[in-house]
């Protein structure tokens, strides 16, 4: 091996490794900022409660939204076959309406209840977030 | 009538597309064709889709709902601009806008005088190429001219939230930059193929790279600002998938901008310059189109087509793979072996472009992920900011460094220590600051206090390079334009520091009479009144901002009922201080008695802004003085 392809090969493996590092330092990072998506039905079979923060989607069931002051929110989300209630203190996003569709990150108690921090809604009154469209297809309850 | 036009603009596109099949025979070695001139054909390509572009702002401006674009996006009711801006707020009308930016490019390119005449023509024919595709695409799947055959009254866009006058002017300016990089890239193609990648090479595209840069940053600040007023949520960038799809080709051009100066002064990183010009380009393709699609899921997308999808994912593809294969095969031939010292600027510049990719693989790997999992294993997923502060903060801090250093060193050799020397009044100036900062606003994180403390040196070190002060005038300096930008990215840093550090939120359920606080703050809430107007009904809160008893003007936070389409939108209100912004939303009103408003003090917005827009203008800077430059050594 002459000197010029050992200091290539040298070259080659160490940037090899420093890029490997980098990568791993990445996704490991990436892996412990994750946000999963769950429907109602999935959360309760899979029993996803503790302190991971997580998203729940579906749709927000008719008469389920309480207000008691203070901007604290009650209200029910359904993917047609079980359903969750959720409690939210904040300001409730526009287009966040009753049988719409509404996503809510927070974290699911021990108790059964969904403590959200967010509540997103997207911009089109019409518009519904794929994830739901995806759970209410699996459940059935999907109408085009 | 519209049976004749819809033909007429058809006609025109299929003109476009075969003056692009003349235009690229350079590519194949078909000279005796010389008829028309170069610039002269151009000339047709870039008028056929001028006039077809003009007709379709047309039809938008007479509202004719045969043609089924109008129908769908807009409506006679809508304000004129927004009738114009209807024209790019939908998938076809933007490929025109796409496809008329890049006919523009080629015909500007075409006259300019700075390359050799066999250099022009084949960089044209390259770029024909492409609008050859492009055209294709819009006349085979997505073609703005369909008509229909009912007699509709009225069109179906009237989207409230759509109409915005910084959201119609942020599409052109971002498409200005992607498809800025696309001459770049036929330039890039041309280097490879003649083996001329060198120091004239760098000379000729170096205007059109700092211009098409330019535009990109600024297009990318656009909807930055659009999402911090209107979406109302306080903050300024989301790392969202399409914002991420802007930023990842910002951050390769930005490393290809430095390349390209290298490449000028010291005729070296030829393949490096090749393979970031390529892959400008190829993010550039991807941001639009994806996003354009819907394949990425975000607030922004408007609709979904797979297989619009698919056809760019197959362009994608064979630009990619054929340019990275001439690449290969040209690779050793443009390389010249490269005498640098290890302590020069071309060190510097070349780890802050490793620097620069290392954040777009952070922001890569953060957009794909979800979309791998969820084509995997069917699992939806959301990557968190979280990840790309702890990811990207780092990376920051070193490419700050460096960016320091860099300008310091010279193209030959220098020594570190006669820097440091030299730096000396900068460094204790900026500690002392960085020092008083940190005990008057009691911060004890070291992140910050190293970045705030690097931002100043940056920002003091950058203008004073820039400028000559002799002892009665200013002189400004050639490097006037970079000093420009890196200090307003010094700005921009320390602005984004300070900015979520001392964020400030509070909701209150509030009732009319009532005082509400934050910080030093006092907001009176005097009022809520409702009112009508052409379109839409609004319910208004009123109130006052006083802080130690002086008054600082008024706040009027506005919820918008449109009935047609029924949407609600929320009118942030804000009051701009020089150095926080303070905001109100209002909520909808969920009974009689009270409302939700939502207060935020968000510090050194303004700052934030103006080092945005020095970054904007020292490209612009650089990209005018440069173009001067070469003109005079044409002259000459």
């Amino acid at each position: 091996m002459t000197d010029t392809v050992k200091k290539r090969l040298i070259k080659f493996l160490a940037s090899l490794i420093i890029f490997g590092i980098a990568i791993l330092i990445i996704v490991y990072n990436l892996r412990d900022n994750i946000v999963y998506f769950y429907s109602p039905s999935e959360i309760i079979e899979n029993n996803h409660t503790g302190s991971q923060i997580v998203r729940l989607g579906g749709l927000v069931e008719s008469e389920s939204v309480v207000s008691d002051g203070d901007s604290i929110f009650h209200f029910k989300i359904t993917d047609g076959q079980e359903q969750i209630s959720v409690k939210y203190q904040g300001i409730l996003p526009n287009l966040f309406a009753e049988e719409k569709g509404v996503v809510v990150e927070g974290i699911y108690m021990n108790d059964g209840r969904f403590i959200a921090n967010k509540v997103l809604a997207k911009h089109d009154e019409n518009y519904m977030p794929p994830e739901v469209i995806k759970s209410l297809k699996e459940t059935g309850k999907w109408q085009e | 009538m519209s049976l004749a036009i819809s033909y007429i603009a058809n006609s025109l596109l299929i003109l476009c597309l075969v003056t692009s099949i003349i235009q690229s025979r350079f590519l194949f070695k078909i000279q005796n064709y010389n008829f028309l001139s170069i610039s002269q054909i151009s000339a047709i390509q870039f008028l056929s889709i001028l006039v077809s572009f003009f007709i379709l702002l047309f039809l938008f401006i007479t509202s004719d709902f045969n043609f089924d674009l109008v129908y769908f996006h807009s409506h006679s009711e809508k304000p004129l601009i927004y009738k114009l801006s209807g024209v790019w707020g939908n998938h076809e009308g933007s490929m025109l806008l796409w496809i008329l930016i890049l006919v523009l490019f080629n015909f500007l390119f075409s006259l300019s005088k700075s390359s050799s005449q066999k250099f022009k023509e084949i960089t044209v024919a390259v770029q024909s190429l492409m609008i050859f595709g492009f055209v294709l695409f819009l006349l085979l799947l997505s073609n703005p001219f369909n008509i229909n055959n009912e007699n509709f009254n009225d069109g179906l866009g009237l989207n409230p939230i759509l109409q915005d006058p910084l959201l119609a002017i942020h599409p052109p300016i971002l498409y200005i930059g992607y498809v800025g990089f696309s001459l770049i890239f036929s330039l890039s193609i041309t280097g490879l193929l003649t083996s001329e990648v060198d120091k004239k090479w760098a000379t000729v595209a170096k205007p059109w790279v700092f211009a098409a840069w330019s535009f990109l940053t600024a297009g990318i600040a656009l909807g930055s600002y659009w999402a911090y007023y209107e979406l109302g949520w306080g903050g300024y960038w989301f790392w969202d998938p399409v914002e991420n799809a802007s930023l990842m080709p910002w951050l390769s051009g930005t490393a290809l901008i430095h390349c390209v100066v290298v490449l000028q002064r010291r005729n070296t990183m030829q393949s490096w310059t090749m393979v970031l010009a390529i892959l400008t380009f190829s993010l550039s393709l991807a941001g639009t189109f994806l996003v354009r699609s819907g394949v990425l899921n975000s607030v922004h997308t408007f609709a979904s087509d797979p297989g619009r999808g698919l056809f760019i994912l197959i362009f994608l593809f064979i630009i990619l793979s054929s340019s990275f294969l001439l690449f290969a095969l040209k690779s050793e031939k443009i390389n010249k072996p490269s005498l640098h010292n290890i302590s020069s600027r071309n060190t510097g510049i070349m780890v802050n472009n490793w620097l620069l990719i290392s954040i777009l693989v952070v922001v890569f790997l953060g957009t794909m992920y979800p979309l791998a999992t969820d084509l995997l294993y069917n699992q939806s997923l959301t990557v968190g900011p979280q990840y790309y502060a702890i990811s990207i903060t780092p990376i920051i801090i070193l490419f700050l460094f460096f960016m320091i250093l860099s300008p310091q060193l010279s193209w030959e050799e220098s020594k570190l220590l006669k820097i440091l020397n030299e730096m000396r009044y900068i460094l204790i100036s900026c500690l002392t600051i960085t020092f008083l900062t940190t005990l008057y606003f009691d911060l004890f994180n070291f992140t910050e206090i190293l970045i705030i403390f690097l931002s100043l040196i940056l920002i003091i070190s950058s203008l004073s390079s820039g400028l000559n002060f002799k002892s009665t005038k200013v002189i400004v300096k050639s490097n006037f334009g970079q000093s420009i930008a890196h200090a307003g990215f010094g700005i921009f840093m320390l602005a984004v520091v300070s900015n979520a550090v001392y964020s400030q939120e509070k909701i209150y359920d509030a009732k009319v009479g009532s005082k509400l606080q934050l910080d030093e703050y006092i907001f009176d809430f005097k009022n809520i009144e409702q009112e009508e107007k052409d379109n839409f009904n609004s319910i208004r809160a009123y109130l006052s901002l006083s802080k130690n008893g002086k008054d600082l003007g008024e706040f009027s936070p506005e919820i918008r009922f449109y009935s047609d389409p029924p949407t609600i939108t929320s009118e942030t209100s804000i009051i701009h201080r020089f150095f926080s912004d303070v905001y109100v939303v209002m909520n909808v009103p969920q009974n009689q008695e009270s409302i939700s408003l939502r207060l935020h003090i968000k510090p050194f917005m303004n700052i934030l802004w103006l080092g945005v827009i020095m970054i904007i203008l020292g490209g612009i800077i650089t990209a005018i003085l440069n173009r001067k430059k070469n003109e005079e050594n044409a002259i000459n």
